[in-house]
């Protein structure tokens, strides 16, 4: 173990043994990947390996706002954490159908959120180790209401860790929206997503931190037969972002549509990596992901569909495109496909472009000023991506977090 | 009186190749000017040069619209102050929507002139009336801009675009260049409507027929970058007859 990796207090979690216990031997064994791992090749964690390992215990204050709803303009039920800590006012008056419970003391649901989780990734192992909002979301029936998860806190000083267990039931209905402006030192969220048969998601998630945050989030997904999940995300805040995603097809007929825009300038850094295992026949995936990189901000994007020897009629795409606004920006980009069965559609591509001067010419010889006609063909080239979000109520969300990106500004 | 544009003595080159080899031309408010040209004369690099596009470099001269030069001036600057160029290969945007960047380009001009913005549904009303003139039909002004069109229906898109603008000083690029008769036809009132005491036009062509359509009030013949010859709307007709051949000879 790495000596500069401080340790919180975490006797607790060893003495209770299972399935924490075990995250956290791993994690310390592990610790923070190197370089010399493959996945993490692109993306340094070394700015990490000073940090204080630092769960807060409890809430700051008593100021929970339902402002957050509000200010986004749709009607949801809010859960909000506060650096890392979930604020128990969110979790009264659930909309019908929708059950919370502790996931700390729920030793197989915490089981099944380690079995989701993206293997071999250090938050996957830390965060369900020290977990301080630990919830397991039980979803029956058709939800009407969208949830919120929506993650704040200033403590610099913390690291954040919820680790969070959604569980769909057989034919159950979901709209999921995952809201991360804080600005503690590390925000690293695990999330599972476990969609029974016939069940759906429909799932947004804005990554909008703070400029100094850290933010790694690890995401497992397992969908039964006839399940789907259409996920968005939308990266443009923290100092370095990575948003890792595993999905499992677990049962024949699942669909998974998982598709990402990040946006990145000064010297941020975006990545957006995923894996995709087609285990089972039948099912299909579908990835479409946008980079927007300025300054000398550098985008990631690695993504890997497993194909396995029985998964016959599986339809797995994923395109990426990232476009350079700089000379001194970096897109890198690592599709890769691994195919064991013989009968599949499998395709992907990645490019990396600049603008189109012509369009452009074409555009201010209009009088449309410089700056305004480089937003509309930023835009233009969002705008497919964002389109394919069949939810309206959560596309709502992500257009003004990519506006006010566009516009210069913060994004919140 | 002031000309609405003067060109003097304009040198130019694309790259390292000069193109323009001194162009005097003056073009009072209200006149219809042609420029015909054989092909790599060098009509479409004047038009561009006038719009500003980059990689255009003046070299030598000026071109001054009503009595201030226009050679420091961005493309939009240029724009805004009045000029317009109708392109001979519109340019498609994938992902733009036809009405946010009419309308985008119609608020540029306004703001520039103190202007309130329009309003959108103002604005969509505006857009009908004149599309309808040029037989654009609804379905085309949703659509994002230039894409799926035909070449008649861009050129038409591009008259519209005049129309919205009102520009002062508006240039023709090949505007004839793949229309059949009946779009030629359309293309050609949608221009003349807009022929006005107040504005000029500078017409580019390779071929007199355009001509017949839009009259112009001066033609002039350019060949190796530099105007060889201007007269009035016979020189066209002397041009189809005879061909740019004696022309070029004559340089």
């Amino acid at each position: 173990m790495p000596g500069s990796m401080m340790q919180p207090d975490l006797s607790g979690v060893t003495a209770t043994g299972g399935t924490r216990a075990a995250a956290l031997a791993r994690w310390q064994d592990n610790g923070w990947p190197g370089p010399r791992v493959e996945a993490w090749r692109y993306t340094s964690l070394a700015k990490l390996s000073d940090l204080e390992i630092a769960p807060v215990a409890s809430l700051a204050g008593s100021a929970s706002g339902p402002g957050m709803a509000a200010a986004t303009g749709i009607a949801a039920h809010v859960i909000r954490f506060e650096n890392g800590v979930v604020d128990p006012a969110g979790l009264t008056g659930l909309p019908g159908g929708v059950t919370i419970g502790d996931l700390g003391s729920d030793e197989a649901a915490t089981a099944r959120l380690a079995e989701l989780a993206p293997k071999g990734h250090p938050v996957s192992d830390l965060s369900l180790a020290v977990m301080n909002g630990g919830l397991v979301i039980d979803v029956e029936g058709t939800v009407e209401t969208p949830l919120m998860l929506l993650f704040e806190g200033d403590d610099r000083a913390a690291s954040a860790h919820p680790a969070i267990l959604v569980r769909l039931a057989a034919g159950a209905k979901l709209q999921l929206a995952e809201w991360h402006q804080s600005s503690v030192g590390l925000s690293a969220p695990l999330i599972g997503h476990d969609i029974g048969a016939g069940a759906r998601l429909e799932q947004v998630k804005v990554q909008a931190e703070g400029a100094e945050t850290t933010h790694l989030a690890a995401t497992g997904v397992a969908l039964a037969a006839g399940a789907s999940i259409h996920g968005f995300s939308l990266s443009t805040g923290g100092s370095l972002a990575r948003l890792e995603t595993h999905v499992t097809m677990q049962g024949e007929e699942a669909d998974c549509q998982l598709s990402a825009i990040y946006m990145g300038r000064g010297s941020q850094h975006q990545d957006i990596t995923t894996f995709m295992d087609h285990a089972v026949a039948n099912c299909t995936s579908n990835q479409i992901i946008r980079g927007v990189l300025d300054d000398t901000a550098r985008g990631v994007y690695q993504g890997k569909v497993h194909v396995a020897p029985d998964a016959q009629k599986t339809d797995g795409q994923q395109m990426s495109r990232a476009l350079l606004l700089s000379r001194k920006a970096e897109a890198d980009a690592k599709p890769e496909l691994e195919i064991y069965a013989d009968d599949v559609i499998c395709a992907h591509g990645a490019t990396v472009g600049e603008l189109d001067a012509t369009q452009l010419f074409y555009l201010t010889s209009r009088g449309i000023p410089y700056e305004i006609a480089r937003s509309m063909l930023i835009e233009a080239f969002l705008i497919d991506t964002i389109e394919t979000i069949e939810n309206e109520t959560l596309a709502g969300l992500l257009r003004p977090v990519a506006e006010a990106w566009l516009a210069g500004g913060e994004a919140s | 009186m002031t000309a609405l544009l003067e060109i003097r003595d304009l040198h130019a080159s694309v790259g390292d190749k000069p193109i323009l080899k001194g162009i005097n031309l003056t073009i009072n408010a209200g006149e219809v000017h042609a420029i015909m040209g054989p092909n790599g004369s060098g009509k479409s690099t004047m038009s561009y040069v006038l719009a500003g596009r980059d990689g255009y470099e003046v070299t030598g001269g000026d071109i001054l619209m009503n009595g201030e030069s226009m050679l420091e001036m961005e493309p939009d600057e240029r724009a805004r102050a009045g000029m317009f160029l109708a392109f001979q290969y519109p340019v498609e945007l994938p992902g733009v929507g036809g009405m946010s960047f009419l309308r985008a380009a119609v608020n540029a001009r306004r703001v520039e002139a103190g202007e309130e913005e329009i309003d959108q549904l103002g604005f969509v009303k505006i857009v009908r009336e004149k599309a309808k003139l040029l037989g654009i039909s609804d379905d085309m002004l949703k659509r994002a801009v230039n894409v799926g069109f035909s070449g008649g229906e861009k050129k038409r898109y591009e008259i519209l675009q005049m129309a919205l603008l009102e520009p002062t000083m508006a240039v023709l690029d090949e505007t004839d260049s793949g229309l059949d008769v009946d779009a030629l036809r359309i293309v050609s009132e949608g221009v003349n409507v807009l022929r006005d005491p107040a504005r000029a036009m500078l017409v580019i062509t390779h071929y007199q027929r355009l001509l017949d359509h839009i009259v112009p009030d001066y033609v002039h013949i350019l060949a190796g970058g530099k105007i060889r010859k201007s007269g009035g709307k016979e020189l066209a007709l002397e041009v189809e007859e005879s061909g740019y051949a004696g022309i070029d000879d004559a340089a």
